[in-house]
C-alpha cells in the first residue's frame, strides 16, 4: 500500500517538472543519479561522486568500490517531408556504457581521499539502413569514449570539502555513408572513416554541506577536444573513379563541452532527501564538424560540416526514499533543451528538447554491499528540422529507455 | 492493493511507448481522380536515355514513378509498352566504357554497348496487350498528333518503329485518337519538345521560322491546333490533368558539353602559324585557349570564330577536332554548329510555345508544369537528401548518356516537380518519390 502511495505522488510531482543530457553526450555515471532524473552534484551519495561532484569524495567514510552498467538503445524514427506515411527507424543495437570507480578517505576521519573513475562520457550509435534514404549523409555512426579520472579531494572543514580530477579520455569513431557514384551494376559507393581519438580535461568541484539537512554542490568539467589523428578513410568506388577516393588519413576533432553544474539537496524528512540540479553546458565550441583529408582529389575535398550549437542550461530533479535501512527507493525526472540549430540537424546526430523520467532502488544486501537498479526513459516530441547542406529535412523522434545495474562495495 | 498495481502500469505505459510514434501526411487524392492516369508525350515520357529505349528506361520512366505514387491516393496499375531487353531498339543504348582516341590516348567514354544483344521481337505490333497508360512516343512532335497513319509515315521515314509498335492500326491511327481513346481520368501532358529540338539538334539545318519536316521548328498555327486539339480531347469527358512545358534545349549537355573556345594552343609557333594563316581574315590567336574556327557561309571567306553564345553539338566528332585540324585550320561544319541566329529561333519558338501551353492550361483548368524554369535551377545544382544533380554530362548524374534524355534520377526531379504541382493545383497530397532510389550514371 504505502510503496504505491510513494510512487504515484513523485509521478504526479514529477510530470509537472522539468530536468539533462544534450546531444551525443551520455548522462549515465551512476545508479543512484540515473535514477533521480541524473542528479547529484549535491550529495554525495556514494563514490560516483567522483564523477558528479569530485569535492564530495572527502565526505565518504572510507573506501569504496562501485561498478553500474547501462543498457542504451535508443531509437530514433525520421519521417521524410511530402512523402506520404512512409518513415525510416534506426536499428536497434544495445550499446553498454559503464562506470567503474575506486576511492574514498584514506583513514575513517582523514581529511583527504583518492580515487579513480573510469567512465563514459558520450556515446552515439546510430544505425540506419544501408539503403535508407539518407544514406548519402550517414548510413551509420558509432562514437565511443572513456574517460579514466584519477582524482584527490580534501575536506578543508565541516563546511566546505574540494576536490579536482585529470581527464584522460580515449575514444573511437567509425562513420560510414553511401557515395552517390554507381557501377555498371548500380551499386553504390561508400565511404568508411574509421579512428581513435583522445584528448585531456579536469573534473574539478565543491561541496558544501551548510548543515546535516542541506547541501549544496558546484562542479565543473572542462572541454575536452577530443583528436583523432591519422584516421583511416577508405572508398569503395567503381574503378573507373578509383584514383578520385585514394585511401587516405584523415584528422578530426570532436570538441566535447565543458559543464558547469550547480545544485541543492535538502533532507525533507528523516527518509526523504530531494535534490535538484542545474546544468550550463557550453556546446557553442561545437560550431561545426571538419574532416581533414591528408590526401585531396577533385572528388575529395575536405568537409566541414556546420553543427552551429549553442549552449544549453538543463534542469534535473529527483528524489531518494529510505523505506527501511537496507531498501531505498528513488525517482526523478530531466528537461534538458537541445543545443543543435533546426537548420543544421544531420541524422548522424539528431537531437530534440528531451524529457525523461526515471526510477530505481538500492538494497543492501549486508551493510558492505548493496544493489542498485535504475531505469530511466527519456523521449523527444517530433521535432521538424533541416540538414541544410544536405537538403534533407523531416521530422524526428527519440525514444529510448536504459536500464541500468550496479553494486557498490564498502570496505 | 488497487494502489501498488499504479507502478506496474506506469512501468507498463512506457514500455508501450518506447517506440516513436509520429507519422507522416495520409496521402489524399484532393479534387482530382488519379483512378486511371495515362501520360502523353514524347521521348522523354517514354522513358528515352542513352540514346535509346529500353526496358529499364521504360520502368523508370517519370509516368511510371507517377503511376506508382498514384496509387497510394487510388490510382489503379500503370501499364506499359515495355520491350523485351536492355540492350536498347532500335539501336543499341550508349554506356561508359574506355575509350582510345586518335592520339592515343585511352581513357573514360562514351560507346554503344556491345552486350549480348536482347532486343528479339522489339518490333512486334504489342497493340493487342493495351491499352497502354503510358503512351510516350520517341519522336513524336506535337504537330504529329493529329497526323493520320503518324506510326507508318514515323517508320517509313526514319526507321523507328516506337508508335508502329502499339497503334492498332499504324496506317490510319492519329496519334490524338489512340490517346483520347483511353478516357483517363487524369493525364500528364509533356508534349512540344521535339517541335523545337530536332532543329537544334541538326545544328539548325532545317527551317528556323516554321516548316513540316522533323529538322524543321514547327510553325506556330500548326503546333497551337494540334496542341488545343489534343487538350480538348484529353479533357472531353472531364479529365484532370497537368501541362508539362518545353525545357530551355539549348541548356542541356548536347550543346553545353564541348566548350567553344576549347582551341588550346601551347606553343608560340601554333599562334604564329594560326595567326599567319587567318591574317587575310583579321582573326588572332593567342597562347591559351581560343575560339574554334567554325563554318559560317555569310562569314568573309565562309568562316569565323564562334561566339559566346553559340553552341558545339555533342556529336562533334572528338578525333576530328584533336588531329584533323577542325576548328583551327579546318572550319567545324555548321551542321555541328547551333550559331546565334538558330540559337534565337530555338528560343523564340520554345517561348512561343510554352505560351500556347500555358493558356491551355488557364483555359481548361489545368495544372501547368513550368520545366523550362525548374530543369534551369539545375543549372546551379539541385540537391536532395545529400545528392547534387547538375546538368554536367557524366559527372552531374542528372542527363543520360546522349546528353539529351534524363538518367533515372533526373525523371525522378521532374516526377517529383510534377506531383507539387499536381498537389498544389487539386489540392491533393500525393507522396513524392524518393531521388535516391533512381539510378544516376553508371561508371565501369
Amino acid at each position: 500500500m504505502k510503496k504505491g502511495f510513494i510512487f504515484s505522488v513523485a509521478a504526479v510531482a514529477l510530470s509537472s517538472a522539468t530536468l539533462h543530457a544534450g546531444s551525443f553526450q551520455l548522462n549515465l555515471q551512476g545508479l543512484r543519479q540515473t535514477a533521480m532524473g541524473g542528479s547529484g552534484v549535491a550529495f554525495p551519495w556514494d563514490v560516483s561522486t567522483i564523477f558528479y561532484n569530485p569535492g564530495g569524495l572527502a565526505r565518504l567514510n572510507g573506501i569504496q568500490a562501485y561498478a553500474g552498467v547501462f543498457g542504451v538503445s535508443p531509437t530514433v524514427r525520421y519521417v521524410p517531408d511530402n512523402s506520404g506515411e512512409t518513415y525510416a527507424e534506426t536499428k536497434r543495437h544495445l550499446s553498454t556504457p559503464f562506470a567503474v570507480y575506486a576511492g574514498g578517505t584514506l583513514s575513517k576521519d582523514s581529511r583527504w581521499a583518492l580515487g579513480l573513475g573510469i567512465y563514459t562520457p558520450f556515446g552515439s550509435s546510430a544505425n540506419w539502413s544501408n539503403d535508407w534514404t539518407g544514406r548519402f549523409i550517414t548510413q551509420s555512426i558509432s562514437l565511443q569514449s572513456i574517460y579514466f579520472q584519477p582524482t584527490v579531494s580534501y575536506r578543508i572543514n565541516d563546511l566546505i570539502s574540494v576536490g579536482a580530477g585529470f581527464v584522460y579520455g580515449t575514444g573511437s569513431v567509425t562513420i560510414k555513408k553511401a557515395l552517390p557514384v554507381q557501377d555498371m551494376n548500380g551499386t553504390e559507393g561508400q565511404a568508411v572513416l574509421d579512428g581513435k581519438a583522445n584528448g585531456v580535461g579536469f573534473n574539478a568541484g565543491v561541496h558544501i554541506k551548510a548543515s546535516n539537512n542541506l547541501q549544496f554542490g558546484l562542479s565543473y568539467r572542462s572541454g575536452v577536444r577530443m583528436k583523432v589523428n591519422g584516421g583511416d578513410a577508405s572508398f569503395s568506388v567503381p574503378a573507373a573513379l578509383a584514383a578520385n577516393f585514394p585511401r587516405t588519413a584523415f584528422d578530426a576533432t570532436l570538441p566535447l563541452p565543458g559543464i558547469l553544474t550547480l545544485g541543492v539537496a535538502a533532507k525533507v524528512t528523516p527518509r526523504l532527501t530531494l535534490q535538484g540540479d542545474l546544468v550550463w553546458a557550453g556546446w557553442k565550441s561545437y560550431d561545426s564538424l571538419k574532416f581533414d583529408f591528408v590526401q585531396n582529389t577533385a572528388s575529395l575535398a575536405d568537409s566541414k560540416e556546420p553543427r552551429l550549437y549553442r549552449n544549453t542550461l538543463a534542469v534535473r530533479i529527483g528524489g531518494h526514499y529510505e523505506i527501511c535501512k537496507q531498501f531505498a527507493v528513488m525517482v526523478g525526472g530531466a528537461f534538458d533543451p537541445t543545443p543543435s540549430n533546426a537548420r543544421y540537424v544531420s541524422p548522424d546526430a539528431v537531437d530534440a528538447d528531451r524529457f525523461s523520467l526515471s526510477a530505481g532502488l538500492s538494497y543492501a544486501v549486508i551493510d558492505k554491499l548493496s544493489i542498485m537498479a535504475a531505469v530511466n526513459y527519456t523521449t523527444t516530441a517530433g521535432r521538424q528540422v533541416k540538414y541544410e547542406p544536405a537538403n534533407f529535412s523531416g521530422e524526428y523522434q527519440i525514444k529510448s529507455l536504459v536500464p541500468a545495474i550496479g553494486i557498490t562495495y564498502k570496505f | 492493493m488497487k494502489a501498488s498495481y499504479i507502478p506496474l502500469i506506469a512501468a507498463a505505459a512506457m514500455l508501450a511507448s518506447c517506440k516513436p510514434t509520429i507519422k507522416g501526411v495520409t496521402p489524399s487524392s484532393g479534387e482530382a481522380n488519379f483512378s486511371y492516369y495515362v501520360a502523353i508525350g514524347n521521348s522523354l515520357t517514354a522513358g528515352y536515355a542513352d540514346g535509346s529505349l529500353y526496358r529499364s528506361g521504360q520502368e523508370n520512366s517519370y509516368p511510371a514513378m507517377l503511376g506508382k505514387q498514384f496509387m497510394t491516393v487510388g490510382g489503379g496499375e500503370f501499364r506499359q509498352p515495355l520491350l523485351p531487353g536492355n540492350a536498347g531498339w532500335p539501336a543499341p543504348k550508349r554506356v561508359l566504357g574506355y575509350t582510345t582516341s586518335c592520339d592515343g590516348v585511352t581513357g573514360l567514354g562514351v560507346k554503344l554497348y556491345a552486350g549480348a544483344s536482347d532486343t528479339s521481337g522489339s518490333s512486334t505490333n504489342i497493340s493487342g496487350q493495351g491499352p497502354f497508360n503510358n503512351l510516350g512516343i520517341p519522336g513524336i512532335r506535337c504537330v504529329d498528333y493529329t497526323v493520320a497513319g503518324y506510326a507508318a509515315f514515323a517508320q517509313a521515314l526514319a526507321g523507328v518503329g516506337y508508335a508502329a509498335r502499339i497503334y492498332p492500326h499504324p496506317a490510319t491511327d492519329r496519334p490524338i485518337d489512340i490517346a483520347a481513346a483511353t478516357n483517363p481520368t487524369f493525364f500528364t501532358m509533356w508534349l512540344g519538345s521535339n517541335d523545337v529540338l530536332g532543329y537544334a539538334t541538326n545544328g539548325g539545318e532545317g527551317n528556323g521560322t516554321g516548316g513540316a519536316m522533323p529538322t524543321d521548328i514547327s510553325t506556330t498555327a500548326a503546333f497551337e491546333a494540334s496542341y488545343n486539339a489534343v487538350v480538348d480531347a484529353m479533357t472531353l469527358k472531364g479529365a484532370k490533368g497537368v501541362l508539362i512545358n518545353i525545357p530551355d534545349v539549348t541548356t542541356i549537355p548536347y550543346f553545353t558539353t564541348i566548350p567553344g573556345r576549347g582551341l588550346v594552343l601551347s606553343t608560340p609557333t601554333q599562334v604564329a602559324a594560326l595567326n599567319a594563316a587567318y591574317a587575310p581574315l583579321g582573326i588572332t590567336f593567342a597562347l591559351g585557349a581560343n575560339a574554334f574556327i567554325i563554318q559560317d557561309p555569310a562569314a568573309p571567306g565562309g568562316l569565323r570564330q564562334i561566339k559566346n553564345n553559340e553552341y558545339l553539338l555533342l556529336t562533334l566528332p572528338q578525333d576530328s577536332l584533336k588531329c584533323g585540324g577542325w576548328g583551327s585550320v579546318k572550319p567545324i561544319p555548321k551542321k555541328y554548329v547551333l550559331d546565334e541566329t538558330e540559337v534565337g529561333y530555338v528560343r523564340s519558338a520554345t517561348n512561343t510555345f510554352n505560351e500556347i501551353i500555358r493558356a491551355a492550361a488557364i483555359r481548361k483548368g489545368l495544372g501547368y508544369v513550368d520545366a523550362h524554369s525548374y530543369l534551369g535551377t539545375l543549372q546551379s545544382g539541385i540537391r536532395f537528401n545529400g545528392v547534387t544533380l547538375t546538368p554536367t554530362f557524366v559527372s552531374g548524374g542528372a542527363f543520360s548518356l546522349d546528353g539529351v534524355h534524363l538518367t533515372p534520377k533526373g525523371y525522378a526531379l521532374m516526377a517529383n516537380e510534377i506531383i507539387r504541382v499536381i498537389n498544389s493545383t487539386y489540392k491533393s497530397s500525393v507522396p513524392q518519390v524518393d531521388i535516391n532510389n533512381y539510378n544516376g550514371v553508371l561508371f565501369p
